[in-house]
């Protein structure tokens, strides 16, 4: 195949920002020259891939990392293809050096197809709709008893919703103390339960309302108070730990 | 009728219920058989089978929603989009729908590259994976898998319905054909 030709040149260029890692690009090399990705020519595809490389004066640092072990690999695999092959299977074959990187190509191979596979069903929420709200189902009763971390989140997010806030994205400077809130917590607990709705209330602003959740997590972790919930979408119950106590 | 009356109390509980009904679930609410629920339940998803809303099963339940040929229509309805799914995120996902439980180095070795933090907390806050656990390795790293959600949102009764699971090629079955394909080539002419 006259494409082989071990230069770079006839490439279009490829942007590696539209490749999702040093496995993609080099399938990009094998399936768009047409190469038997059994017979891999690795001197070609690594002078190929090294070229792609060096036209990326920046690489982005998360993921230079990985493309340098490929090239690596790659460079090492080249070496190996001129030596004579002291490695042998079992049976006393030669085994071929490339066979590994072939496996690992397509096995991702496979997962990047699923992945477009997986992409065109048709998806709630983007291409077929159900009923988001149901008003009517608000009064039900529901089994699952179990309080744990996510539904706390849950509740904290359904919280912050209701006053328009959004955390993500934000770093807060620490002016609130987790401390002095957890105090202040313990403090109202003194009279005895108290619903996790009911402590957020009245917090003025979304940086209390973050403070008293950590704050509340801090406790529960010490476990200075007890969260329970009686049932999915009831509310979220705080108890003062008698026994932190006795 | 009793059979009509049956399909058509199914169609109302269907439609009042904020969650996929299961078979069981109808069975006994109408207070009736397993084989005529399926029955009147194909009755009905035939009825609906050319109609702007379609019944459909999804994660063990059944469920009206609407057909996917108006999709862009009733996007109409709102002003924000959908977000599109990045390659990272969509190829996770589908890692961890057929080989769960997995772990990240399991996935971060398939794909070649790190993942990012970003692509599991996009993939936890959508509802779609969750921590199953903790493999019993050094590092006790987190073994994740799918859940109902995901199964709902993909439109999938079960992880079986995934698309081409028959013909997913294991680790082993991988190397055994490398190995029978590198033993017919020639070697390179390096």
């Amino acid at each position: 195949m006259a494409v082989l030709a071990p230069s770079s040149g006839f490439l279009p260029s490829i942007r590696l920002n539209n490749f999702e890692g040093p496995l993609d690009v080099l399938l990009h090399l094998i399936r768009s020259q047409k190469i038997d990705i059994f017979d891999i020519p690795i001197s070609t595809i690594t002078s190929q891939y090294l070229a792609i490389l060096d036209a990326h004066e920046q690489l982005n640092l998360e993921v230079a990392g990985d493309y340098l072990v490929m090239a690596s690999t790659l460079t090492q695999l080249k070496s190996r293809m001129l030596l004579p092959r002291p490695d042998l299977d079992e049976e006393g074959n030669e085994i071929d050096p490339r066979n590994e990187l072939v496996s690992q190509l397509i096995a991702y191979e496979q997962y990047r197809a699923l992945a477009e596979e997986l992409d065109e069903l048709p998806r709630t929420g983007r291409d077929v709709f159900t009923r988001p709200v149901f008003p009517e189902a608000a009064g039900v009763q529901r089994p699952l008893p179990e309080a744990d971390l996510e539904a706390l989140l849950l509740a904290f997010r359904r919280v912050l919703a209701r006053i328009g806030g959004e955390i993500r994205h934000h770093i807060l400077a620490d002016t609130m103390s987790v401390r002095e809130q957890m105090g202040v917590v313990l403090d109202r607990l003194r009279q005895g339960s108290m619903q996790l709705d009911e402590l957020l209330r009245d917090q003025p602003g979304k940086e209390a309302l973050v403070t008293t959740v950590l704050a509340l997590l801090e406790l529960w972790r010490q476990r200075l108070v007890l969260i329970m919930q009686q049932s999915l979408y009831d509310s979220i119950i705080i108890l003062p730990n008698g026994e932190a106590h006795a | 009728m009793p059979e009509q009356r049956l399909a058509y109390q199914i169609e109302a509980l269907i439609l009042a219920a904020d969650t996929p009904l299961s078979v069981r679930k109808l069975c006994t609410l109408c207070a009736s058989e397993q084989e005529h629920v399926i029955r009147a339940l194909r009755m009905l998803e035939q009825h609906y089978a050319n109609r702007g809303i379609r019944l459909r099963q999804v994660a063990g339940g059944w469920q009206f929603h609407t057909a996917a040929e108006h999709a862009e229509l009733v996007r109409g309805l709102w002003q924000t989009q959908p977000p599109k799914l990045s390659r990272a995120v969509l190829e996770t996902l589908a890692i961890i729908a057929y080989r769960q439980p997995t772990t990240r180095s399991e996935i971060e070795a398939l794909r070649g590259v790190k993942t990012s933090s970003s692509v599991i907390s996009t993939l936890l806050e959508r509802g779609w994976i969750k921590v199953l656990g903790r493999k019993e390795v050094p590092g006790r790293p987190h073994l994740f898998g799918t859940t109902p959600q995901f199964l709902s949102d993909f439109g999938l009764n079960s992880l079986q319905d995934l698309p081409d699971t028959a013909q997913l090629l294991s680790e082993e079955e991988i190397k055994q054909i490398v190995r029978a394909n590198s033993e017919d080539t020639p070697d390179e002419q390096a």
